[in-house]
């Protein structure tokens, strides 16, 4: 008896791995993370894209696929040393990114027909309308006034189909930063992720002792 | 790496990880040494920050696992750690899917208790100079282990068994050494501020 309680009061001063975990937490950093990501954003019928690892670097060797939208494979691909590459889009359907690095990594990024739609305006007009306003530009108006109030439907106002694949590829450009940002922004792991994820380890551990503490009673 | 995240893996391959996961904790449960249960949480915590640090090497990007340490420290109290550990990352960062979490707790847990069993009973009876190499044992093969157990999910995935293989070895023997060293370090760190630590327990031998 006597061996045990010498035993349990040894155990229980233990600076010692507690220096050890407030190392590791200071080592860290709250912002590097380990998942492979992959974005591409288009311009025109242009799909350009980058594959990282969230907050650890590019990922360079990681393989390419471009699916369409019933799930064929239409192109494989190899990133540039930084992560980067683009493919031209045969139609303005839905496209599916997937990046793979060969050990069990995988990330996924959809490309919407929506966005392609501006690349195909000049040589395929009739489904270019048909992407950039809803509504079909044979019908009267007033039921699709109200979605696109901002911008008069191209059929009356007469705009130059041209002119406006031209502003969408650039506000398409211009946003694209700010889409950048967003992911980023979603990349990185926050300070209150990680203590609170500490704090569950703690909690659970001793929730665990509380347990057997009611069970077995005290040993005093 | 060793998150595998979802629809990587196979059904079958889910399936028999869930069910030895499942087996192995119920099992480790049952024999859980509460004494030990608050350097468990320690560890587990590490385990949990250690995956945030990370280094891009070749076509992937590694992490240390630590899995190889905890086993030696804690015996069958690793596999509660563990899997504590590994949910919060999946809920918190996402590491790793929640379907495959059975999978990703598998091929953390065996190499584990593996370093627990071969290594652990060394442990109260060598010299203080060899507990360096008996923890840098624990770190590679608690690596190397993992690394063999991811290649064959994913072999049995249909994935490309030996590009997969020849990937995950060339990401996993650099990472081998720095794991075995930094293992090894807090063995002998662990055996000078606090031998009792490396003391081993009935209820947790593997």
């Amino acid at each position: 008896m006597s061996e045990r309680l010498t035993k349990q009061s040894r155990l229980r001063r233990r600076p010692a791995s507690a220096v050890l975990l407030v190392a590791l937490l200071l080592a860290g950093g709250p912002t590097l993370a380990h998942k492979l990501r992959v974005f591409a954003f288009a311009d025109g019928a242009r799909i350009e894209g980058s594959a990282y690892f969230a907050g650890g670097g590019k990922a360079a060797g990681t393989r390419i696929v471009v699916k369409d939208a019933a799930g064929r494979t239409v192109a494989e691909l190899t990133p540039a040393a930084d992560g980067s590459f683009s493919y031209m889009a045969k139609a303005p359907v839905d496209h599916l990114i997937v990046a793979e690095s060969g050990d069990g990594h995988r990330a996924e990024w959809k490309v919407s027909a929506g966005e392609l739609a501006s690349g195909f305006a000049a040589d395929n007009e009739g489904s270019h309308l048909q992407i950039a306003t809803p509504a079909d530009p044979g019908t009267p108006a007033p039921g699709t006034g109200t979605v696109t109030s901002s911008r008069p439907a191209p059929h009356d106002a007469g705009v130059d189909p041209a002119l406006e694949a031209a502003v969408e590829r650039a506000v398409a450009r211009q946003i694209r930063p700010l889409r950048e940002e967003l992911i980023a922004a979603q990349d990185a792991y926050r300070l209150q992720d990680i203590l609170g994820g500490v704090g569950y380890i703690f909690g659970v551990a001793g929730l665990a002792l509380w347990w057997r503490a009611r069970r077995f009673g005290s040993r005093r | 790496m060793a998150h595998i995240p979802d629809g990587v893996v196979t059904a079958p391959v889910l399936v028999t990880g869930a069910a030895v996961s499942a087996g192995l904790l119920g099992m480790a449960l049952r024999r859980l040494d509460f004494d030990r249960l608050p350097q468990a949480a320690v560890l587990s915590a590490a385990f949990f920050v250690a995956s945030l640090i990370t280094i891009p090497l070749g076509p992937s990007s590694v992490h240390l696992l630590l899995n190889g340490l905890m086993g030696l420290l804690l015996g069958w109290t690793a596999l509660p750690a563990l899997f504590v550990a590994l949910v919060l990352q999946a809920a918190f960062f996402g590491f790793g899917g929640v379907l495959v979490l059975g999978v990703n707790t598998m091929n953390m847990a065996l190499p584990a208790l593996a370093c627990a069993a071969l290594l652990r009973p060394m442990l109260p009876r060598l010299a203080p100079g060899a507990l360096f190499w008996i923890g840098a044992a624990a770190g590679a093969l608690g690596v190397l282990m993992t690394a063999a157990l991811v290649a064959l999910s994913l072999g049995l995935s249909g994935e490309p068994f030996l590009p997969a293989a020849r990937v995950v070895a060339i990401i996993y023997a650099p990472l081998a050494l720095v794991e075995a060293f930094i293992a090894g370090t807090v063995v002998t760190f662990l055996h000078r501020v606090d031998p009792e630590l490396l003391l081993q327990d009935e209820a947790s031998r593997v």
